[in-house]
């Protein structure tokens, strides 16, 4: 689907993009309407969700019924092409003791064509968390700044959703959201659980349209309440940029997209302004320069801040003058828990597919308690939803053969609920990615190293996510089915959630952070970052909204400054 | 990523992966061990045929026609055992067919000939326990388990599914347990087992999210009721 835009070879581009999922994609859309000349360029392959989406087709057609495998870590029929936890040629280390994994899709559209679609907006509390708390450091800018973005990236990208009515979890205007789906007999008992102890169930903002989004060059059609999301969605119904923002932006005529190019410098006309980049054809090795007025970056966290630590004249990198670029990084916490409910065994059967993932969750609701001092931990959790007819884990089947089996299986099926914890995680000093000054990739460009730590904070935060996983599943008599374990042994591996943030922060100055609220360098004044590398803190809820609101916020900037002739 | 992939298959395969991979579970008392009706216990094999050199599906398969690339390695008489094996765990009834007879032995020989690293370590407790099981069939009855009784069969799958097996009786159990779980998995992933399990959906219905139906709305009251819920 790349296609004709401009030729960059005859015409010149106004903004460089690098990186086509969330971020960048949200830049080619604002800028190219607001009438700029954009070339993006994508390390992976070009993809085609049309044509190579296999929505339909039962697991059983595919090799190991579908399961997880190194290769296709999120199943077979997962969107996720040419990359996942590895990539060819293109490794990554780690210092020692660290376990850190580094999540990266090398196709057009990025891991927009496989992410969780939950879009929860962030809170006031979530901008600003050293005056609350005194850890980390404060955004430059708060919620409402934000707020008028989210507003319009719900629409855009089209989120459903229901009101929540908490502290620090804001509701949408009216007009945002598109009507949620029903929730689920499984969500229903957990609703009910849940609030007889205080705990607080809410629909969850999800983005995938319940209502149909015509347009000319990519027209969207409402949830048909079947398939798995994370296929990708041939009929547009889960936000992905290939099925949205990119097909738009290219009828402008004003993008140009350039797949399988691996970005791996950016190249300076003088020390405070880029010229443009250098990036490598991965079919054949070939290095091009191309050059713009101005340089986005949104390549995902990590390989956004990658390529600044390898550009440049100094040892720290480019754009690091207050020596934080790679510092900070953050994952989400996770830890899952499981429980056989007797009293659903057996329950009528109906279509709990629905529109994919949960329709319910539970929002983080003990602020008032943490302010008081009563939690061992700070900032917050949320818990993900999940029960459904299907096969029941082994762990809810009893060891026996034979016709008692087959009952067994039939009793347990859509009787077990899960509940999936994500947490934030607080900047510490022991958790970055660097340049490893030993280890280069396929194309020699040098590879990054991380190094990850859990706090005492985020072990906490998982230890009361079971207490309270467990209370709940006792409250209604069920059987939990996975070990009482210590926080090390629970928590997700760094990376493994795939929230990578915060390794060229935004700031107040230029002694403290990389960029401005806007994603400018305070460097270099025509380079400007936009993925999730430019947060100041991880709040635990899921970022890719909060990227794309911040994403829009930046475009519009850059637009006006190239329209006050401030790139000129 | 959240957890919200739909695909109830592939949600359950990775929600087991993750906590569990982290655990080890403590020794049981060597009191609580269930000892096997037999007093000779066969040898576990000392070695098994490795799996011949060969690729996976690749990063980047065609998702649109996909496929095995890799051989399978069961002989026809393994395979064979493999489907009785799967008639006696997971046995035709008023319901569904036989796991066997619906071909469990091609997905369990797919699944332990693919070379990535669990499917390799099914494979050494898969393979060891078919040769264990003939070896075991013979020092009881002088036959390989193919043609031993049905009675005889019963005695040693009863052996073969205990919590907490004897000292020379655990190989022989986990092979069972991987067993059990792959013919669950290769069964139930059907459309004859997903009938058997009453599964109600992949198709699509356009329009709002139906919702449960209303016998299911009335179980769940009933539910609530029997929990002390107030319905919310």
């Amino acid at each position: 689907m790349t296609g004709a835009g401009f030729d960059p070879a005859t015409t010149a581009a106004d903004v460089i993009i690098v990186g086509s999922g969330a971020a960048g994609s949200m830049a080619a859309w604002s800028l190219t309407k607001a009438g700029l000349r954009c070339l993006m360029l994508e390390a992976g392959r070009d993809y085609d969700p049309q044509a190579e989406v296999n929505m339909m087709a039962p697991e059983s057609d595919a090799p190991l019924r579908g399961a997880s495998t190194p290769d296709k870590p999120f199943g077979y029929f997962d969107a996720t092409v040419g990359g996942g936890w590895e990539v060819e040629g293109e490794p990554y280390t780690m210092r020692e003791g660290t376990d850190f994994r580094w999540y990266r899709s090398r196709m057009l559209g990025g891991r927009t064509n496989h992410w969780g679609r939950h879009a929860p907006r962030w809170g006031p509390y979530d901008f600003k968390p050293f005056s609350r708390d005194g850890l980390g450091v404060d955004w430059p800018i708060g919620y409402d700044d934000v707020a008028p973005f989210y507003d319009r990236v719900e629409r855009m990208i089209g989120v459903n959703g229901g009101r929540i009515e908490l502290e620090n979890h804001p509701d949408s205007p009216p007009g945002c959201l598109m009507p949620p789906p029903k929730p689920r007999i499984p969500e229903m008992l957990l609703k009910a659980t849940c609030e007889s102890m205080g705990i607080p169930v809410r629909t969850a903002h999800t983005a995938v349209i319940t209502r149909d989004m015509p347009d000319k060059v990519a027209p969207r059609s409402a949830c048909f309440n079947a398939t798995p999301c994370g296929r990708g969605c041939t009929i547009g119904a889960m936000f992905q940029t290939t099925t949205s923002f990119l097909p738009m932006a290219k009828a402008t005529g004003r993008l140009t997209i350039v797949t399988d190019a691996m970005v791996s410098k950016v190249l300076m006309a003088s020390a405070g302004r880029a010229e443009g980049v250098e990036y490598v054809d991965r079919k054949t090795g070939a290095r091009h320069k191309v050059k713009a007025r101005a340089v986005i970056v949104a390549g995902g966290t990590c390989e956004t801040t990658r390529l600044l630590l390898n550009s440049g004249d100094k040892p720290g990198g480019l754009a690091n003058s207050s020596g934080q670029l790679g510092r900070n990084l953050t994952d989400s916490t996770g830890a899952s828990f499981r429980a056989f409910v007797p009293a659903l065994a057996g329950r009528p059967r109906y279509n709990e597919d629905g529109i994919g993932g949960q329709h319910v969750y539970i929002p983080f609701w003990l602020y008032q308690e943490q302010k008081r001092g009563e939690l061992d931990f700070a900032r917050g959790y949320h818990f993900e939803i999940g029960g459904r007819f299907g096969i029941p884990p082994a762990a809810a089947l009893p060891r026996v053969w034979g016709a008692d089996l087959k009952k067994a299986v039939r009793t347990a099926s859509g009787a077990t609920i899960g509940m999936t914890l994500r947490g934030e995680m607080i900047p510490n000093k022991d958790t970055w990615c660097e340049i490893d000054p030993g280890v280069k990739d396929r194309f020699g460009i040098p590879v990054l190293r991380f190094a990850f730590r859990w706090s005492q904070h985020e072990l906490n935060q998982v230890a009361h996510g079971q207490r309270t996983a467990h209370a709940v599943f006792k409250r209604m008599n069920a059987t939990i089915l996975d070990p009482e374990l210590p926080p090390e042994k629970l928590i997700t591996a760094g990376g493994e959630i795939i929230h990578e943030l915060g390794t060229a922060r935004m700031g107040a100055d230029a002694r403290s952070s990389v960029v401005d609220s806007y994603g400018q360098t305070w460097d270099v004044g025509n380079l400007v970052l936009m993925d999730g590398a430019i947060f100041a803190s991880g709040a635990h809820k899921n970022p890719t909204l909060t990227i794309l609101a911040l994403a829009l916020r930046a475009s519009e900037r850059l637009a006006a400054r190239f329209k006050s002739g401030a790139l000129a | 990523m959240t957890q919200s992939r739909r695909e109830t298959l592939q949600w359950m395969m990775a929600a087991a992966a993750l906590p569990l991979a982290r655990w080890s579970p403590p020794a049981n008392a060597a009191a609580q061990r269930t000892p096997p009706p037999f007093d000779v216990i066969a040898d576990w094999p000392a070695t098994l045929p490795a799996l011949p050199p060969t690729k996976g599906y690749g990063r980047d398969p065609d998702l649109m026609a996909p496929r095995v690339p890799w051989p399978l390695t069961l002989s026809k008489a393994q395979r064979a055992t493999v489907d009785l094996l799967g008639d006696l765990v997971l046995p035709a009834d008023a319901q569904s067919p036989g796991a066997g007879t619906l071909g469990v032995g091609a997905f369990v020989d797919e699944w332990i000939s693919a070379p990535y690293p669990i499917q390799r370590k099914d494979r050494e407790q898969v393979l060891g326990g078919l040769i264990w099981l003939d070896a075991q069939s013979r020092v009881l009855h002088g036959a390989t388990f193919d043609s031993i009784t049905p009675g005889q069969r019963a005695v040693l799958l009863d052996a073969l599914t205990v919590a907490t097996p004897a000292a020379g009786m655990a190989k022989p159990v986990a092979f069972m347990d991987t067993l059990r779980h792959l013919f669950v998995l290769g069964f139930y992933s059907l459309p004859e087992g997903k009938a058997d399990m009453g599964y109600i959906g992949d198709e699509p219905t356009p329009g709002d999210y139906p919702g449960p139906s209303p016998e299911a709305l009335t179980h769940l009251t009933a539910v609530l009721a029997g929990l002390g819920l107030a319905a919310s």
